[in-house]
């Protein structure tokens, strides 16, 4: 099932917006304070400039200070943003020797002066003031004190250029942002174009088409691709296997049939009863074989398409095992072969299976014990109890089987090399596919001095409990 | 149906009467305290109270240091005050008495004719000189102030006591004309020193320097009003006007709003009027005073002057360094320094 969950694009862009706006936030508190000080600055070298001119104009005359104000030191205090101005000369008491507002300088301030300029930012009828103040030492026929000169004047120029500033490093910003969305929205559109054209490519193949993929992606998108093509590789091996598997069953039905079809083409050719009557019973071998086969085939079939078994109910191997070789030790096919049961455990095992898969294996184990062996051997079966788990194995004295061919022999249609018996080749198969179903594991070996030993590994259960938890 | 009529046309009556009564009652009253002749300025008032009727407009003609004083101590304050000592009215604004007035007209309003869109100069009077026709017949008549000063030091004797002027202790335009003058040249002082010698008397309006040249008292004036002595003229033949061919300093009117206007859109409705085409269309037509716009065609404009007189017109720059006339030290230096010059023996 697809679920989608929002969109990378949107994902990218809400991060993005919450890092500017984060950072931003910070940025521009930064830029409104260090704007705002730049403009303070400036106005406050015109305060300075004007101190000095006014300064440059105080002369002693008869012991007192005297001041011809300068007009350019106030239009200097004013700006070209026209602020309202106010100056005092100071003499050593503080008395004002000239102002031209009765603003009051307070002692504190006075102090401050003495020893080095200095500029606040105060309150004088409701309008906020900045003001400057720096002593000049004079010297004069009869007296030598120093004089302190104040200037100061309205903010609306320093407000206005502080955010002048401001407004333009925060524009700046804007655009800066915007920009930087527009260009990452256009490096996402070309970071995504790999996975657009991995897209493509995957729509416009051909639906019999599984060989892998051919495309230029980017490391990221690495481990996709080799997934894609890996579960592109595995449908061709299943579908390769399916292939096989259906040209390898209509050989095999094809040859009993074509034994069918020559037998009553001879028989009809004969006029002697008793071919017909010989051939009547090779067709009656013939279609019992067909038929056995045809029933393996389906058996596989179905075992393989069920896949994966539901919750099934514990079940007790060491009866099944007792009951089936009690079966098959009074058919006829046994008749030959020392069949037979090693000891085995006094207590039932347990194991999640179904009856009949286990009985289809124990069956299909005991056939092809049958078949491959010649009569007179021996046939063993019995049960191993590890710790977690149970060994079922099936040993025989028989030829047994090369090494290298043992693999094989859980591929359909595979004898083990032996052309010498009737049998289909699909029992080790069906038996595989079984023991899967079961999670369990087959395993094939040598018996010593010669024969083999199939081997069954199966979980063991708790009766009681959940098919998870074996005790 | 004729009665009904007629007793409609009764009831129409009578309502007329109630809203007329009412209008009366509920005027909006607007007090203007100005040191401007009201003669001079009527057509304008009278323009104002038909476009507004809904003002009852006062109008107070003082001298300018009263109307300086009443800034700071009337109460009720003044809604509009109008003013030619210029640095006075420009430390009052700077004091914060002034308020901001946020129209059309007063945005548009010359840059240099106005400050912190508070006050505004609204009249362009050039300051002129001016002499009886007598003067013509025993020597040049001086069209420059270096003129004037070679007639006061050469004709010392037939001057004696016929010459008048300002005076800069009693007139705060004549203080300021002086201190302008002063801030040009140098030689002003010599100009002073003349008039001490040829004994000039000192006045305190340009309406007693004009009467005392129709009277035959006076021969010469210097620093006179022009919008007055121009108008003077026109009555009276006998005075001539001379704009000062060298410089010619040029004086604003200057109006604000008080801070503590009682009818604050009244009186912002009458700066409005001031600066606005109509007001200064009427200056320009009807009064002496001297539109600033240049917008305006009359016979009274600050472009026509210019191109009567050419560019030797400097305005008194309306701006922070005004502040400094009004310096009390820088003041009683001045008048120290014009005493001193007035009584120079050499």
């Amino acid at each position: 099932m697809i679920e989608v969950t929002g969109s990378l694009k949107r994902r990218l862009a809400v991060w993005l917006l919450l890092t500017v706006t984060g950072l931003g936030a910070l940025l521009m508190i930064e830029a409104w304070l260090s704007t705002h000080r730049a403009a303070e600055r400036a106005f406050d070298s015109q305060l300075e400039a004007a101190a000095l001119t006014i300064a440059e104009a105080v002369q002693w005359q008869a012991g007192e200070p005297l001041v011809e104000m300068p007009a350019a030191a106030l239009q200097i205090l004013a700006t070209h943003h026209q602020e309202r101005v106010f100056y005092a000369v100071l003499d050593a008491d503080g008395k004002p020797v000239s102002t031209n507002m009765s603003f009051t300088i307070e002692p504190e301030w006075r102090e401050r002066v003495a020893d080095a300029p200095w500029a606040l930012t105060t309150d004088f009828d409701g309008t906020s003031w900045r003001l400057y103040g720096r002593e000049y030492d004079s010297a004069g026929w009869v007296s030598q004190e120093p004089v302190q000169v104040w200037v100061g004047h309205t903010r609306v120029g320093r407000q206005a250029l502080g955010d002048e500033l401001f407004e333009r490093t925060l524009s700046r910003f804007l655009a800066m942002v915007l920009l930087a969305g527009i260009l990452m929205a256009m490096a996402l559109r070309v970071a995504l174009g790999p996975m657009r054209r991995l897209r493509r490519q995957l729509r416009h193949r051909d639906a019999d088409d599984m060989g892998p993929l051919d495309a230029r992606v980017p490391e990221e998108m690495r481990e996709l691709a080799q997934t894609l093509d890996h579960l592109f590789a595995r449908q061709r091996h299943s579908r390769e296997a399916l292939l096989r598997f259906t040209a390898d069953a209509s050989h095999q039905l094809k040859t009993p049939l074509a034994g069918l079809k020559s037998t009553s083409e001879l028989a009809l050719k004969s006029q002697d009863p008793a071919d017909w009557q010989a051939a009547l019973l090779a067709v009656h071998d013939g279609a019992d074989r067909t038929s056995r086969l045809a029933s393996q085939l389906l058996s596989l079939a179905r075992l393989r398409h069920i896949g994966e078994a539901g919750r099934v109910a514990p079940l007790d191997i060491v009866a099944v095992l007792r009951e089936c070789v009690l079966d098959w030790a009074g058919r006829e096919v046994a008749r030959d072969h020392d069949l037979g049961l090693a000891e085995l455990p006094s207590g039932p095992l347990w194991v999640h299976a179904d009856g009949w898969a286990i009985r289809e294996l124990l069956g299909n184990l005991i056939d092809n014990a049958l078949r491959y062996t010649k009569a007179g051997s021996e046939i063993t079966l019995g049960l191993c109890q590890h710790r977690e788990t149970v060994s079922l194995y099936v040993e025989d004295d028989g030829p047994g089987v090369p090494a290298e061919a043992r693999e094989r022999l859980l591929q359909p249609f595979e004898r083990g090399g032996r052309q010498d018996t009737e049998g289909s080749g699909l029992g080790l198969a069906i038996v595989d596919s079984i023991a899967r179903r079961l999670g369990g594991r087959l395993s094939l070996s040598e018996r010593s001095p010669h024969g083999l030993i199939v081997t069954l590994d199966l979980p063991l259960c708790d009766p009681d409990a959940t098919r998870e938890t074996p005790s | 149906m004729t009665l009904y009529r007629r007793r409609f046309t009764w009831m129409l009556l009578v309502t007329l009467c109630a809203l007329v009564l009412s209008a009366r009652a509920q005027a909006t009253p607007l007090v203007i305290e100005a040191a401007l002749d009201y003669d001079v300025v009527a057509p304008l008032l009278e323009a104002f109270r038909s476009a507004h009727p809904e003002i009852d407009l006062e109008f107070h003609d003082r001298s300018t240091l009263t109307v300086d004083a009443l800034v700071s101590e009337a109460d009720p304050a003044p809604d509009v005050v109008i003013s030619s000592a210029m640095p006075w009215q420009m430390a009052r604004v700077n004091e914060g008495y002034a308020q901001r007035l946020d129209s059309p007209a007063a945005r548009s309003w010359p840059a240099w004719a106005k400050w912190r869109n508070e006050v505004f100069g609204f009249t362009f009077e050039p300051i002129v000189m001016a002499y009886r026709l007598d003067l013509s017949k025993h020597m040049m008549p001086p069209q420059t102030h270096a003129d004037l000063h070679t007639l006061l030091t050469t004709e010392t004797a037939q001057l004696q006591g016929k010459v008048t002027t300002y005076s800069p202790l009693k007139s705060g335009v004549g203080f300021s004309l002086f201190q302008q003058d002063a801030r040009y040249t140098p030689r002003f002082w010599d100009l002073v020193a003349g008039m001490g010698r040829v004994g000039a008397s000192l006045e305190s309006s340009t309406r007693a320097m004009l009467e005392g040249l129709s009277d035959g008292r006076y021969w010469l004036g210097y620093n006179l009003l022009g919008s007055y002595a121009m108008v003077w003229a026109q009555e009276h033949p006998e005075v001539i006007v001379q704009v000062p061919q060298d410089y010619s300093l040029v004086m604003m009117r200057m109006a604000f709003i008080h801070r503590d206007a009682p009818h604050p859109a009244a009186a912002a409705a009458f700066v409005d009027f001031l600066l606005g085409r109509e007001g200064q269309r009427v200056l320009a037509g009807q009064t002496p005073l001297f539109s600033v716009r240049p917008d305006i065609v009359g016979p009274y404009t600050a472009a026509r002057l210019r191109d009567q007189v050419g560019d030797r017109l400097y305005p008194i720059p309306l701006n922070a360094s005004l502040l400094a006339f009004v310096d009390p030290q820088r003041r009683d230096a001045f008048l120290a320094r014009w005493r001193r010059e007035f009584r120079r023996d050499d």
